[in-house]
């Protein structure tokens, strides 16, 4: 049949299709020999473990040295640990009692970060946390409660003597000083 | 008449489709073990694969480009296949693999230089061929696409149907409805050439 000869040449010819091959069969491939340059390499299959590899070390080292700064600047303070749990800064680290005066001095209460004894080994620090103050009352010796207790003294006859000045110059009767003798005591 | 006996065979196309024997031994498509040794290092292989797909990328490339550009296209393609070879998933599918890789290069030819088309025509007078040939396959080229790349794997590369389904990765049926509907155009065109 003619439809089996075009589909794989088995059955009766087809002249029609013989012609066609025999004039369309001189532009057939020629066999020619495939020249392959030097430099025509096969490209490999890229294995990427090698550069995965390296990255994760990369990626851990990184996350380690972080940690570790992290972690010594946590302990840069030097942290000295007295009786009653008071942090000493190193500035008033080289002065005796410095610390000491000047929560005495200071007018206004210090805020003191409490922290442990021991530092603690923690893989995160949240800095923002709002820190608790802690107003204590100065260790005073007996010398100096007795100073303190001079200079009370002589600010209240201060500021009784102010007061009595300044009802004189308003023109206003004396307050009787023996009635409020109480509490000037 | 001619439809009709068309229409007829194509009712058995159905029937099973026997691959030509190109396997070795092994019961491995011979492509297979050419392209796993050519990867493996003996390059010298790929010579083997060039002998047996150059005929089909002449053809592919034959239905597309001008004639004077297809010999040394048909050798770009297959350097280019031996660097990419790596990227072949399935050794087996080599055939369909060059292929589409002929075609694509074949799209590309058009789509860079153009024209040089011209220059290339002028060339081809130093060798020409059979006029009646180039008439008939100037007929072919102006058939669709797919009707013109499987009757010139037919008529000039001298394949039979079974052979350019195993070569192209097309069905049996594909190809057998495309070389009868092709056939039926160019009979119509060179009958209309023949009666001017």
């Amino acid at each position: 049949m003619e439809d089996n000869y075009l589909w794989d040449r088995s059955g009766e010819p087809d002249p029609a299709i013989q012609e066609l091959e025999a004039i369309l069969g001189t532009l057939r491939y020629q066999p020619r020999l495939l020249e392959i340059p030097h430099d025509n390499q096969i490209a490999r299959r890229r294995n990427f473990y090698p550069a995965m590899a390296i990255a994760a070390a990369i990626a851990l080292f990184a996350i380690l040295l972080g940690l570790w700064f992290s972690f010594n600047r946590r302990q840069a303070p030097v942290l000295q640990a007295t009786g009653d749990k008071q942090i000493v800064t190193p500035q008033a680290q080289g002065k005796p009692n410095a610390a000491l005066q000047a929560l005495v001095e200071s007018p206004t209460p210090k805020t003191i970060q409490k922290r442990s004894e021991a530092p603690r080994n923690v893989l995160a620090v949240y800095k923002d946390r709002p820190t608790r103050t802690v107003n204590r009352q100065p260790q005073l010796t007996p010398e100096e409660l007795a100073e303190k207790e001079q200079v009370l003294v002589a600010l209240r006859l201060v500021s009784a003597k102010l007061n009595l000045a300044q009802r004189k110059a308003q023109g206003f009767p004396q307050l009787n000083t023996i009635r409020n003798q109480h509490k000037i005591g | 008449m001619l439809e009709a006996e068309a229409t007829a065979d194509m009712l058995f196309m159905t029937q099973p489709f026997t691959a030509p024997a190109i396997t070795e031994s092994t019961e491995q498509p011979v492509e297979v073990l050419l392209v796993r040794a050519v990867l493996s290092g003996e390059r010298d292989r790929f010579a083997r694969l060039y002998e047996m797909y150059a005929p089909m990328v002449h053809g592919i490339l034959l239905a597309r480009v001008p004639r004077g550009e297809v010999d040394d296209l048909v050798q770009d393609i297959f350097l280019h296949a031996l660097r990419k070879l790596h990227t072949l998933r399935d050794a087996a599918s080599f055939g369909p693999w060059i292929a589409m890789i002929a075609r694509n290069r074949a799209m590309d030819f058009y789509r860079s230089s153009r024209e040089t088309v011209e220059v290339t025509e002028q060339m081809a007078v130093e060798r020409p061929p059979n006029r009646t040939a180039k008439e008939i396959l100037d007929m072919i080229c102006r058939l669709p696409e797919a009707y013109r790349e499987t009757l010139v794997l037919r008529f000039v590369e001298g394949m039979t149907g079974p052979e350019i389904a195993a070569r192209t990765g097309l069905t049996p049926a594909s190809v057998r409805v495309n070389l009868h509907r092709g056939m039926k155009m160019l009979r119509e065109k060179i009958g209309a050439v023949a009666g001017q």
